[in-house]
């Protein structure tokens, strides 16, 4: 009390530096991040601000895309992208929708979108670790992120008029020949990372990991490509420095964007957008919830007057029936956990360890391996998932089939082939 | 990575051999025309995807010797050996004692079956000495007994067990006054198998390589060994190493896989011819000097008018122009005269290579209405010399090249079908007059779908 807790005052010069300050942290750790200024500027929706900002948002709602990719996409193509990926993710609010494709305008709404993205999760950190300097041969194990984050919608083209049908043929089977030809390079890569992890085997410093990486070897071939990584990672460090900076300055932004949000003109009552959810339809589930919370009263009521005639019957006994009970305790406990892993094996990734890729280890046939997951665990977890994926692709063919015969309607008649007459 | 190549019969065997031969002495042409560290780059990529390295430093080929009876694949082997270069694996070939007497349903119901596991084994041995596979070649002729009928039935058996492998067929046409009295059976069955089951077909007709040997090479007494030693300067002028892309020094990993999505995605249209310029005897070569322009007029025209090699091109063919009103009077002259495509791959190998100009070749009047030249037309290049030639170009086509063979084929079995003629030596194996019918209206589902091109 007293002198010991001296309130620090606030010093106006500060105030007028942290905003700027925090923007810059936050600017540092996105990528493309415009400044401070052009954040400013967006406030009051000047126009030579949008640009920047349709750029910013959409490096972050397509974080898969390389740096060069992104120049591959026009700037209405790139707004597009945004719009399409603010709706999927439901972003409520209509005027950003009715801004002009060419990114001319809309610098206000541009921020406030981006407040948005920011106030739903760890954006930074989780854009930071999608994009990190990577020494291993990494590999994703599971499919969950990159469903989670389904990438920039490819531009649509308009079909003017007719289609040949015979276009469309073509365009499968190319499809279907990259596909084949990605297996043979993904085959191709696996042979060759193969060849130089063993070839490797007894090179690293960590002994838990025994071989090199491509990563690694290229460091030691090739000096200047050591120089580039070091560039890189030292990058990446002042990215992550800025990300902590911003954590601690980001409340000033909080507020200044509430001024920000103040100074939008009040919008129409209109209907807000509602989130697309690819699940069945609400009215579905009103029933099934009811179900559930009625089996879930039943279940305890049961529960309850099983374990009240156990209690009866068993009665309280001594220390060592204190000492069966927690036995009996802990084995409830491991079988139930049994019961969940299992429940969750039927849901789409089945995995105990951290999703995410992961960085491949080569081991000795027989010895023992460090922590993380073996590779039989994966392709047994991976199997699993491609012999429900079957499934579904069969359910799915089938229901195609039928659409078909239904639509062509009666059976087919005789098919007559004409003789070749020349 | 790496092409495992299947050789069926006599003429897949001979064929075979002169490939590899063709592409193991361009691979180590002194005139290459280029850097070193380029020439090492491209040997090391031929290597990879032909051979295989033993342990006394002899490239071994990455080839699986199939044939029923054992005469050609001996003297295929000792070529091989006596040549010291390179050879083929110790145990990579199968053969049987007897032929097949140019019984195609016997090679397909009885050799077929009989020896598919041994076959089969062969090849997986094969398979597994590569890093990575790229996919099979099977050479094979379309109207011989062994090499077509079990040739048939091999390639289903690898479409069964390698799906997702890329699969290409070497057919060889047989010369249109062959000696064979059912070849044009067989060619019929072959092809309508082939189609179902491989990938992609590329087609050497006997008759083109011959007026080659003839008219162009000089060679007055054309035995088979000319004739092969063409067609695998062909084949290695496409299947060489080429960049992976246009300002790239890396070569391409996969070309099979580039060749078939460019020009084979759609599942009836199969059938690929290749043409190359410039083709003559090695002694003319020296006193030969080309250029860019020249070669790719020549081959533009050669493609337009269906012409099989660079002499005696009909220059009068020109591409229909567009927007005229009446179609119908252009077809007849467009189904006779001028050659519309699908879809082209250029190959350009040799010095200035990137200065070549080909904005001929994306002309939308050589391509049929539903594929526009930037998705029908792609060219690969690189800038080492092949096989002593300066500049050389070759070109494979999806287009009508072979709409007249064929019909002219599926038009004699059928008078022969008609009447019945020698159809019991096929129903004695399991080839019913079902398979046959089948495989009619297959063919000349074909053929319509490559006439229809022109609209």
């Amino acid at each position: 009390m007293g002198r010991r807790r001296r309130r620090r005052r606030v010093d106006p010069a500060d105030a007028t530096r942290a905003l700027p300050e925090a923007i810059a942290a936050l600017s540092q750790t996105l990528p493309a991040g415009p400044s401070p200024e052009t954040f400013r500027r967006a406030k009051f929706d000047r126009p030579e601000a949008a640009p920047a900002l349709w750029r910013l948002l959409f490096r972050v709602l397509s974080p898969q895309l390389a740096d060069g990719a992104s120049a591959s996409f026009s700037p209405e193509a790139q707004v597009r992208s945004v719009k399409l990926a603010l709706r999927t993710q439901g972003y409520p609010r209509r005027a950003l929708a009715q801004l002009p494709d060419d990114g001319s305008q809309g610098g206000r709404e541009l921020l406030l979108a981006l407040a948005w993205l920011l106030a739903r999760g760890p954006l930074p950190e989780r854009l930071l670790t999608q994009n990190r300097v990577q020494l291993g041969d990494e590999m994703p194990v599971c499919e969950c992120e990159a469903l989670a984050s389904p990438g920039p919608p490819a531009p649509s083209v308009e079909a003017d008029g007719c289609v040949d049908i015979r276009h469309l043929q073509w365009l499968m089977g190319k499809l279907r020949f990259r596909w084949r030809n990605l297996m043979a390079s993904q085959q191709e890569q696996c042979a060759l990372l193969g060849k130089i992890h063993s070839y490797t085997r007894g090179c690293h410093s960590d002994r838990s990991l025994g071989h090199l990486s491509v990563t690694e070897t290229e460091l030691l071939r090739d000096p200047e490509g050591g120089r580039q990584l070091l560039r890189r990672l030292e990058r990446e460090n002042a990215r992550l420095q800025a990300a902590l900076e911003w954590r601690r300055r980001e409340l000033v932004f909080w507020r200044w964007m509430d001024t920000v949000l103040g100074a939008c003109p009040p919008e129409a009552s209109q209907p807000t957008f509602l989130p697309r959810i690819p699940t069945p339809g609400t009215g579905a589930l009103e029933p099934l919830v009811r179900e559930l919370q009625a089996l879930q009263g039943e279940l305890r009521e049961a529960v309850e007057a099983r374990r009240v005639a156990w209690e009866a019957g068993v009665g309280g006994r001594g220390p060592e029936w204190s000492a069966a009970r927690t036995a009996l305790r802990e084995a409830v406990g491991q079988d139930l956990a049994a019961l969940r892993q299992a429940c969750e094996r039927g849901g789409s990734c089945s995995l105990a360890q951290p999703h995410g890729p992961h960085r491949l280890v080569r081991t000795e046939a027989g010895a023992p391996g460090g922590p993380g997951l073996r590779a039989p665990e994966v392709i047994e977890a991976l199997r699993s998932q491609e012999a429900r994926l079957e499934v579904v692709l069969r359910q799915l063919q089938g229901q195609c089939r039928q659409e078909l015969a239904r639509l062509v309607g009666a059976p087919p008649g005789p098919v007559w082939i004409l003789p070749p007459g020349r | 990575m790496s092409i495992v190549t299947v050789q069926l019969g006599q003429c897949g065997n001979q064929i075979g051999f002169e490939v590899f031969d063709a592409l193991f002495s361009d691979s180590h042409c002194p005139q290459g025309l280029c850097s070193k560290r380029e020439n090492e780059a491209y040997q090391a990529s031929c290597k990879e995807r032909f051979f295989s390295e033993e342990e006394n430093g002899v490239p071994i080929a990455r080839a699986v010797l199939v044939d029923m009876e054992p005469k050609v694949i001996n003297q295929t082997l000792s070529k091989a050996a006596h040549s010291g270069r390179w050879n083929y694996g110790q145990h990579s070939c199968f053969c049987q004692k007897q032929g097949s007497g140019n019984n195609w349903a016997y090679g397909y119901s009885v050799h077929g079956p009989r020896h598919e596991e041994s076959i089969m084994n062969l090849i997986q041995k094969e398979v597994e000495k590569c890093d990575s596979l790229n996919g099979f070649f099977i050479i094979m002729s379309m109207a011989g007994g062994t090499g077509s009928g079990l040739g048939a039935f091999a390639t289903q058996n690898l479409q069964d067990q390698y799906s997702n492998s890329l699969k290409m067929n070497q057919i060889i046409w047989p010369y249109g006054t062959g000696e064979v009295i059912v070849q044009n059976y067989n060619s019929i069955l072959t092809l309508s198998h082939l189609y179902r089951s491989s990938d992609a077909l590329l087609v050497h007709e006997n008759d083109a390589v011959h007026k080659i040997c003839a008219k162009l090479m000089n060679i007055k007494q054309i035995s088979f060994r000319d004739i092969n030693q063409v067609l695998a300067h062909q084949l290695g002028s496409v299947f060489q190493p080429t960049y992976s892309e246009e300002g790239s020094f890396h070569y391409r990993r996969n070309p099979l896989g580039d060749l078939m999505e460019n020009l084979v995605p759609h599942p009836e249209f199969k059938m690929l011819g290749v043409r190359n310029i410039p083709q003559m005897s090695e002694n003319s070569l020296a006193y030969s000097t080309f250029t860019w322009a020249g070669l790719l007029k020549h081959l533009r025209q050669m493609l337009i008018s269906n012409a099989k090699m660079e002499e005696g091109i009909d220059w009068q063919v020109r591409p229909p122009l567009s927007g005229l009103p009446t179609r119908g009077k252009m077809s007849l002259n467009k189904e006779f005269h001028f050659n519309t495509s699908i879809a082209n791959l250029v190959i350009l190998r040799g010095k200035d290579v990137h200065s070549a100009e080909l904005g001929a070749f994306k002309d939308p009047a050589l391509y049929t209405s539903w594929l526009e030249p930037v998705h029908a037309f792609s060219v690969w290049k690189t800038q080492r010399a092949f096989s002593k030639y300066e500049k050389s170009a070759a070109l494979v086509s999806n287009s009508q090249f072979l709409v007249k063979p064929l019909d002219t084929i599926v038009g004699k079995a059928w008078n022969m079908f008609a009447s019945k003629a020698y159809i019991h030596q096929y129903t004695k194996f399991g080839i019913e007059e079902e398979d046959f019918l089948d495989s009619f209206t297959l063919l000349e589902q074909v053929i319509a779908s490559y006439c229809n091109l022109g609209f």
